[in-house]
């Protein structure tokens, strides 16, 4: 998952990740090591469009 | 080099010190269990992901003194605005309101709460990410980072306040999972040059101008107020970001306003989860889904669930069980005290949502200079239904 600049840590893309893979730190977002399905309900629900699938 | 991991033991673990978590470390540590109280962030309270508005009675109800450090402004008045600008008034005295009486300073309020936990004898680590959860025989494993240095938190009971990513609960196996359908987007601006009709009025937007919630404003003083609103993704083909920057173009009173602070948090509006606890663990607030699904406040229904949970939690380690059938009560509590209002909430943004923005202007234009402190909840209804017939089948049962 690409992670723009415009990401607040907020937290909501976490709350709505059927496989619990994103760790949100005061600074950070990491998506973890569970194979992700590419559901992608991450990047519908970010208030600030700020993820984006890679490549 | 000592590269042992440091191992803490602890009777109570609580983690996330918002309003709930704080609440329930105190009341656990009050209790007599020992508690330490984790949070990621290095500065407690900040950022604030919350319109910052709670009700008098519901902090008199957890026994907290109002303190000037951290009550921006006092609110009695309620004003609600239709998609083509008709409002109505409602006032404190004559209509129960919820999240409205005083509108906080979150990050000094939230700070407060978390330093009354110390003070009851809980211990706090700041900077401090939980990371992994597993559940043993008759403890919880908790791998977490503190300070850069990787940590192992043993604790015989695991309170879950981390907002609405709860990772805590699923870790545990319960169903935290918020479906996209109940997880409201919500962005606001702190303001200043604000030009507000009543500094004293929180301020309510419904229609288009927020699909899935409402925009607000929510005095904070002078001319200073936190501009937001809430929407649901799937409602809508813009973000909440581009609603919030159209609604402070067209909106009347921020037409002069300059944002100062930006926020951002998911708020879950789908009603509480039908199981917030298990073996040796319960989850408090936003991560219990413990939100009006109306309003999406949670501070007051976040705290109370705090408070409760931190007593059961203290009772579990002085009987020496702290398996469900111990921790149950909490559950049963809570739900006791706010299902049915729940409900109603539900019920009535059931309705609320399903009103377009000409069904909003005749309602409105219904009710424009009512005085509500004449009109029974019956004579309300019959007033509603007239100019909306569905209210009686969506709203009929709550009144």
């Amino acid at each position: 998952m690409i992670i723009s600049e415009f990401c607040m840590y907020c937290g909501e893309c976490a709350g709505v990740c059927p496989r619990n893979l994103i760790e949100v730190g005061e600074n950070t977002l990491k998506f973890g090591q569970k194979p992700c399905k590419n559901c992608q309900i991450c990047i519908q629900v970010c208030p600030v469009s700020a993820l984006e699938v890679e490549g | 080099m000592n590269m042992k991991l440091e191992t803490i033991e602890t009777d109570v673990l609580v983690i996330g010190a918002g309003p709930a978590g704080s609440t329930a470390a105190k009341h656990a540590a009050m209790g007599g269990a020992e508690v330490l109280l984790v949070d990621k962030k290095s500065e407690i309270g900040t950022p604030k992901r919350c319109a910052e508005g709670v009700s008098k009675n519901g902090l008199e109800k957890l026994g907290i003194k109002p303190s000037h450090r951290w009550i921006a402004a006092e609110m009695d008045r309620v004003r609600l605005v239709s998609p083509s600008g008709i409002d109505v008034w409602l006032n404190q005295e004559n209509v129960h309101l919820p999240e409205t009486g005083y509108n906080l300073e979150r990050k000094v309020f939230d700070k407060h709460m978390a330093m009354d936990a110390a003070r009851a004898g809980s211990q706090i680590m700041v900077k401090t990410l939980a990371k992994e959860l597993t559940l043993k025989d008759d403890y919880v494993l908790v791998k977490a980072e503190s300070m850069g240095n990787h940590i192992e938190i043993k604790s015989k009971i695991v309170i879950g306040a981390d907002g609405p990513e709860s990772r805590v609960g699923r870790w545990a196996g319960l169903k935290s999972t918020s479906k996209p359908k109940n997880m409201e987007s919500g962005v606001q601006f702190e303001m200043v040059g604000v030009e507000l009709e009543d500094t004293r009025a929180v301020e309510f937007y419904f229609g288009s101008v927020a699909p899935g919630g409402y925009a607000w404003i929510f005095p904070k003083g002078d001319d200073i107020a936190n501009v937001g609103l809430g929407i649901i993704n799937s409602m809508t083909s813009k973000n909440a970001y581009h609603h919030l920057l159209d609604f402070v173009r067209e909106c009347k009173a921020t037409q002069k306003a300059v944002s100062v602070e930006f926020n951002v948090g998911g708020i879950p509006v789908g009603g509480p989860l039908n199981e917030f606890v298990t073996d040796n663990v319960m989850l408090v607030g936003d991560a219990a889904g413990q939100v009006n699904p109306l309003t999406g406040g949670g501070i007051i229904s976040g705290m109370q669930a705090g408070l409760i949970a931190g007593e059961v939690a203290a009772n579990a380690i002085n009987e020496g069980n702290c398996s469900l059938e111990n921790l149950k009560e909490y559950e049963t509590r809570w739900v006791e005290e706010n299902s049915l209002s729940f409900q109603k909430y539900l019920k009535a943004k059931e309705y609320l949502l399903s009103l377009s923005n000409e069904e909003l202007d005749s309602i409105a234009r219904a009710f424009q200079g009512s005085d509500f402190e004449r009109i029974g909840p019956m004579e309300l209804l019959g007033k509603l239904v007239k100019v909306s017939p569905k209210a009686m089948v969506k709203l009929g049962k709550i009144f």
